[in-house]
């Protein structure tokens, strides 16, 4: 989760999320370098003396100043669109889960074997216990198992939801009669937040997600206790 | 048209990296959106001939323009036939 006056993002859980920090470094830095020289460019020209009323025009600095900013953004543009297309493969998932939106809760359906679903409530902020994060907690986490491709269909009950957790870097929107596919995978074990990301109403801030990755036999004893107190 | 365009590209040479790179976004914009319209099974021409080609897609066709990781044509064809 975000820590108080974080600016960056938070560390990175699955292999997507990664490319994606290592993405925004790179243009990050580009756009610190373009914004370094042109502030240094200002400074040069409201502290000096020299004046010239003579120069019509150059022809070599135009050249260089149309050429070394199309490099710059054909720089930028191919490692994007790699990103891009890397964020849409989905890689032969070994589980499929899906999270319906509703007003103002999440429910999880794991329906590959048995019929497994419940409902994941925000846990009020008086009942929290020492430790707990407030606004972000849940009564019930969706449990994945770690380092497996996991798909995740999105979808909502009622209005416009959107199911995101930064550090996973998975974000897709769920909309009413329609079914959105994404999926991530766990590089670590861990619990990840994340919270509703579109309006949908008066507790829109207070449906967290919560995803906890832990080891698959882990995994499989959650759900079989899961199945049973159904 | 032309024949003013490069009299005036010979006095001011700077014009042509704008040309290249203008005419380089463009062209490349207009093929792709020319690839989407004529290759993606979402889009449908014939509707006599061809009606619904998205129900014709086939398990180890790639239809997108780069993929990263995956190799579409090594993927298993385990899909049930309809």
């Amino acid at each position: 989760m975000a820590h108080p006056t974080q600016l960056g993002f938070q560390d990175a859980a699955s292999p997507v999320m990664e490319e994606l920090l290592h993405f925004h470094d790179h243009a990050l830095m580009i756009v610190f370098l373009i914004s370094t020289l042109v502030l240094y460019i200002i400074i040069a020209m409201v502290s000096t003396k020299l004046t010239n009323k003579y120069i019509l025009d150059s022809q070599e600095i135009e050249i260089v100043w149309t050429i070394l900013p199309a490099v710059i953004l054909v720089l930028i543009a191919l490692p994007s669109l790699r990103i891009l297309y890397l964020m849409d493969e989905i890689n032969d998932p070994h589980l499929t889960i899906k999270a319906m939106g509703h007003q103002w809760y999440w429910s999880y359906e794991y329906t590959d074997y048995e019929n497994l679903g419940f409902d994941s409530y925000m846990v009020p902020t008086q009942d929290l216990a020492p430790g707990q994060f407030r606004l972000l907690e849940t009564d019930h986490r969706m449990v994945v198992p770690m380092e497996s491709p996991v798909r995740i269909l999105v979808s909502a009950e009622d209005v416009l939801h959107s199911w995101a957790v930064p550090s996973l870097g998975v974000k897709m929107d769920a909309v009413p009669g329609r079914l959105n596919q994404t999926a991530f995978i766990a590089s670590r074990p861990g619990v990840f937040y994340g919270q509703c990301s579109e309006i949908c109403g008066a507790n829109h801030s207070f449906m967290p997600i919560v995803v906890e990755a832990v080891p698959l036999e882990h995994f499989e004893n959650w759900s079989s206790l899961m199945l049973e107190d159904a | 048209m032309l024949s003013t365009v490069s009299r005036q590209l010979r006095s001011h040479p700077a014009l042509i990296p704008l040309f290249f790179f203008i005419g380089g976004g463009c062209t490349m914009s207009l093929t792709y959106l020319a690839r989407l319209a004529l290759r993606n099974p979402d889009v449908c021409w014939d509707r006599k001939n061809n009606p619904e080609p998205w129900n014709k897609l086939g398990p180890t066709d790639q239809y997108k323009f780069y993929a990263v990781s995956i190799d579409y044509s090594k993927l298993k064809k385990d899909r049930p036939d309809f």
